[in-house]
């Protein structure tokens, strides 16, 4: 039979079939990585942070706590929605203010003050924190956690972030 | 390793004669480049298929959201804009394949007994692929993507008694909207797909039970045959990996952008088909007054009937082309009439003048100072100060834009427009811009 009429053998017919795996491969791996990028990639986006105005710090009373909102524009895919949390601002006597955030390092639940004890509270598992969010009795691993904050122009500046629950360090999410 | 673990697989499930079946097929006459624009059309629905899926991870089919999702695939996910490339190029290409596997079957008269089923099945197939083509259209939700399935709905009206019908069914009521966009959403991943790919495995399915047509020479023909595997399958590989690297490359250097959001209101706007709708396009535009409606469903109708029939008219066993002039004179008459009417129909489209790439600036300008923030532009933006979508129209005085954009109350009083910090390039570039913003 003449060449070419007849099934390829030997080295001939292994030199064909590694080219096809070959160029299987090829189309595989170029179609796979971008497709896979694709897929994954807003899931790694980070959280944009931006720097939100809660208010003059003027107003706040020095060594209360006060609960502020805190709104922001969250990019929800192709989505924008607007969302409130609540945070917690502690004046200090030189002015400076601590900001705590609103959920319990424990496990993730929203605490509360108690005026009377004057002891931030939190109804979950009863974990106790004192006005610096020091613990003072409960199954919490960590202090109250404190969230980025500035004073520009009288302005109080606070940054959201979210903390890995249940740790002894402070692990942003 | 892993053929260790293939012979583990074969023990039990006894893949080996599977094997047989699948790749040992002998080709009379040999592999060939001939044969490869089968596996090549089959490919490239695999691509839309793939890319496809991809694609539904983000978009929603909802008049309301489905250009943003589409916007937000094509400029914000990581390689999104290749993914939508992809699946937009791939479209064109597959069409391509489909044509040429087609011709070539033609030309070799492939299609002749006993071959007329799988001819039939592949008519059928290439049908499937036009609704593909037209109900992935849609879901865009652009000015384009509205109006030419406005045009192609109107078309389909055209049937004689039962055109009303069905221009209700393919809308889902009175006017296209979201009921629309859904069923061909629907249509376009779950309905075509399921019976494609009934239709691709019947087709295979018939090529395995009646066997490749081989060379319509029958001395090379009977010089021997030999198996699919590795010859012809590698030339597939080869070829796949061509068409491949070409959409890949389309995808990356032609981008494949959005016309304005859909608008029902705006009866301005002249939408185009598909390419491989524009000949059938320019077609319509010959056919006299009466005859208009008429041409739109006949002539597709006529197109679709004689491909069915063909192995039926056709009935010379011969399938040397050189001893069927009549059969390929009427082909080739017909591919001449195609390409004329698409190359007319192209020179029509270029004809209209490129934009100035100084208009192109001033557009990027309006982005940039964020003027959509007050004035709307083609539905996009917000009414708070006036309407430019055809400002030109009201305003075609170049210097008064250029001293507006100067100082804005020194020619209309009382205006609430600040003032922009623009230099002398920006200011003509801008207002170049606002100039072509005029109907017609």
């Amino acid at each position: 039979m003449e060449d070419g009429l007849s099934t390829p053998v030997g080295t001939r017919r292994s030199f064909f079939v590694k080219s096809t795996v070959f160029i299987s491969s090829l189309i595989g791996i170029s179609l796979a990585v971008p497709l896979i990028g694709y897929v994954i990639a807003p899931a790694l986006q980070r959280r944009n942070k931006e720097w939100v105005s809660l208010g003059k710090t003027e107003a706040l009373p020095i060594g209360e706590p006060k609960a502020m909102d805190y709104t922001m524009t969250e990019k929800d895919g192709w989505q924008e929605s607007h969302t409130t949390k609540g945070v917690w601002a502690v004046k200090q006597s030189n002015g400076e203010v601590t900001v705590f955030s609103p959920i319990c390092p424990h496990l993730g639940c929203g605490y509360r003050w108690d005026q009377q004890d004057r002891l931030f509270k939190c109804p979950c598992h009863g974990s106790v924190y004192d006005i610096n969010g020091t613990v003072k009795a409960g199954p919490a691993p960590r202090p109250l956690d404190t969230l980025p904050s500035k004073i520009e122009n009288g302005d109080l500046l606070v940054q959201y972030e979210e903390y890995k629950s249940g740790l002894a360090k402070k692990v942003e999410l | 390793m892993a053929s260790r673990l293939y012979q583990w697989i074969d023990q039990r499930l006894k893949l080996k004669p599977l094997e047989q079946t699948l790749l040992d097929e002998p080709i009379p006459g040999g592999a060939s480049w001939n044969y490869v624009f089968g596996s090549a059309t089959l490919f490239l629905f695999v691509l839309q298929a793939l890319t496809g899926m991809f694609l539904m991870v983000y978009y929603v089919p909802a008049t309301d959201h489905a250009y943003d999702t589409v916007q937000y695939i094509q400029h914000e996910v990581w390689g999104g804009w290749f993914v939508r490339g992809l699946h937009h190029w791939g479209a064109s290409a597959v069409m391509v394949a489909i044509g040429l596997h087609m011709l070539q079957v033609f030309f070799d008269g492939a299609y002749k007994r006993p071959r007329e089923l799988m001819w039939i099945v592949g008519v059928i197939l290439l049908a499937i692929m036009l609704a593909f083509g037209f109900t992935g259209y849609l879901l865009p939700w652009d000015q384009n993507a509205y109006w030419a399935t406005q045009v192609g709905i109107n078309m389909v009206g055209n049937v004689p008694l039962i055109g009303d019908f069905l221009v209700k069914a393919l809308r889902g009521g009175e006017t296209l909207g979201a009921l629309t966009i859904s069923r061909f959403f629907a249509i376009h991943v779950a309905f075509l797909p399921v019976i494609i790919a009934v239709g691709i495995m019947l087709h295979l399915f018939i090529l395995r039970r009646v066997g490749p047509a081989g060379p319509h020479d029958e001395t090379r023909a009977k010089t021997g045959s030999e198996t699919f595997y590795p010859r012809q399958v590698f030339l597939d590989a080869v070829v796949m990996l061509g068409v491949f690297g070409v959409v890949a490359l389309l995808a990356i250097s032609m981008e494949f952008p959005l016309a304005d959001r859909a608008d029902p209101s705006d009866h301005s706007f002249v939408p185009v088909p598909e390419w491989y709708f524009l000949f059938f396009y320019q077609l319509l535009k010959y056919a006299p007054g009466a005859w208009g409606p008429l041409a739109t469903w006949l002539l597709p109708a006529l197109f679709f009937t004689g491909l069915l029939l063909l192995p039926f008219l056709d009935r010379n066993p011969n399938r040397n082309p050189s001893s069927r002039p009549i059969v390929l004179g009427t082909g080739l008459g017909f591919l001449i009439l195609v390409f004329s009417l698409l190359s007319i129909s192209l020179r029509d489209l270029y004809a209209v003048p490129k934009r100035d790439p100084s208009v192109i600036r001033g557009m990027a300008l309006v982005e940039h100072f964020n003027c959509k923030t007050c004035h709307r532009i083609h539905g996009e933006g917000v009414n708070v100060a006036p309407d430019l979508s055809f400002v030109a129209d009201r305003r075609p005085d170049r210097e008064w834009h250029l001293q507006h954009f100067k100082d804005p109350q020194s020619v209309s009083p009382g205006s609430f427009m600040p003032k922009f910090p623009l230099n002398e390039k920006q200011l003509n570039d801008l207002t170049n811009y606002i100039l072509t913003l005029k109907s017609g």
